[in-house]
């Protein structure tokens, strides 16, 4: 054998190893359950009209802590199922991926929320709300995204696209606003809408694709 | 060059399908057929003759259970196996080294 065939079977070995050491529990119910809660929680914040920055910024931390929390209960529910540790290579490799980019999310989060305590009750005006609520939802929308592109790397299919369409939905949006002018834009509403569209109905559509595939799968 | 590590090498192993199974078996405690034959893209006849080859060898175990109701086939090394994947990688380590010491 010559040497350089070695160090090609050698990067393959390694390959191989990575490819089996990738997340491998099923990922759907996971999707599904932090669409409904998203879905749920945007129509929740539209009819009850959360939509001072503070309220609205406060109430969206708590659904993403609410669903963390879900789904780490969930991701448990099924290591137990399947008599595995819960926190095992693969699932270590995604909590690392994601953690970053969730991180800042939370910190803009809080950092809005401690601004806005600062300031008297008759300041937190829906008058004021438009940079906070015009830009929040975006950048939250592109960190989420970047947060599943990372982890998508250590699972089996779909999640970097995934990934993509809230990277590239979020820019768009940007640069979208942008052209009209962020003045025209009615960040009360639109902010709701779109943690509805983005955090419900697209961890829905992606669920229920998971569903079948891996029902395909397992038959 | 040293041609020692060369001879030294596991037959069994060192076919290009073996070594895929083995090398992801390495990396998990154990994989289900299924999932195999997906990574790896081989049908299921290929699969099975290449993992009859490991067992008979020694190299690798097949458990045989349920799950949802559906027979399932996972496989995983048995310490011969492991030790056997170290010593292959340990070997190909070494000729790649023969060519640097250079």
């Amino acid at each position: 054998m010559q040497p350089d065939r070695a160090a090609e079977h050698l990067e393959v070995i390694r390959t191989l190893m990575e490819r089996s050491a990738v997340y491998r529990r099923a990922l759907a119910p996971v999707m599904t359950l932090a669409g409904v809660l998203g879905t749920a929680a945007a129509a929740a914040g539209w009819l009850l009209h959360f939509e001072t920055p503070l309220v609205f910024t406060g109430f969206w931390l708590c659904v993403g802590f609410l669903t963390a929390i879900s789904a780490f209960l969930l991701i448990r529910q099924q290591a137990l199922k399947q008599k595995e540790d819960f926190l095992t290579p693969p699932t270590r490799r995604i909590i690392h991926a994601l953690l970053p980019s969730l991180l800042v999310g939370l910190i803009l989060g809080i950092v809005i929320v401690a601004i806005e305590l600062k300031k008297p009750a008759s300041a937190r005006s829906i008058v004021d709300a438009g940079i906070d609520l015009t830009w929040l939802p975006l950048i939250w929308i592109v960190l989420y995204g970047c947060a599943l592109h990372a982890a998508g790397f250590f699972t089996p299919r779909g999640l970097r696209l995934f990934g993509w369409a809230f990277v590239l939905g979020g820019c768009t949006l940007f640069i979208y606003w942008a052209l009209i002018g962020f003045d025209s834009v009615r960040p009360q509403r639109n902010g709701h809408v779109l943690m509805g569209l983005f955090f419900g109905v697209l961890h829905l559509a992606y669920g229920t694709y998971l569903s079948v595939t891996e029902r395909k799968n397992a038959a | 060059m040293n041609p020692t590590p060369f001879l030294q090498l596991d037959r069994v192993i060192h076919e290009k399908g073996r070594l895929a199974i083995m090398s992801m078996l390495a990396a998990s405690p154990e994989l289900a057929f299924t999932e195999m034959r997906d990574l790896l893209n081989m049908t299921d006849g290929n699969l099975t003759t290449h993992i009859r080859t490991l067992q008979e060898a020694g190299y690798v175990a097949i458990a045989k259970s349920y799950q949802n109701n559906r027979p399932l086939t996972t496989c995983s090394l048995t310490p011969a196996g492991r030790k056997a994947f170290a010593d292959y990688v340990n070997l190909l380590e070494q000729i790649v080294q023969q060519t640097k010491g250079k």
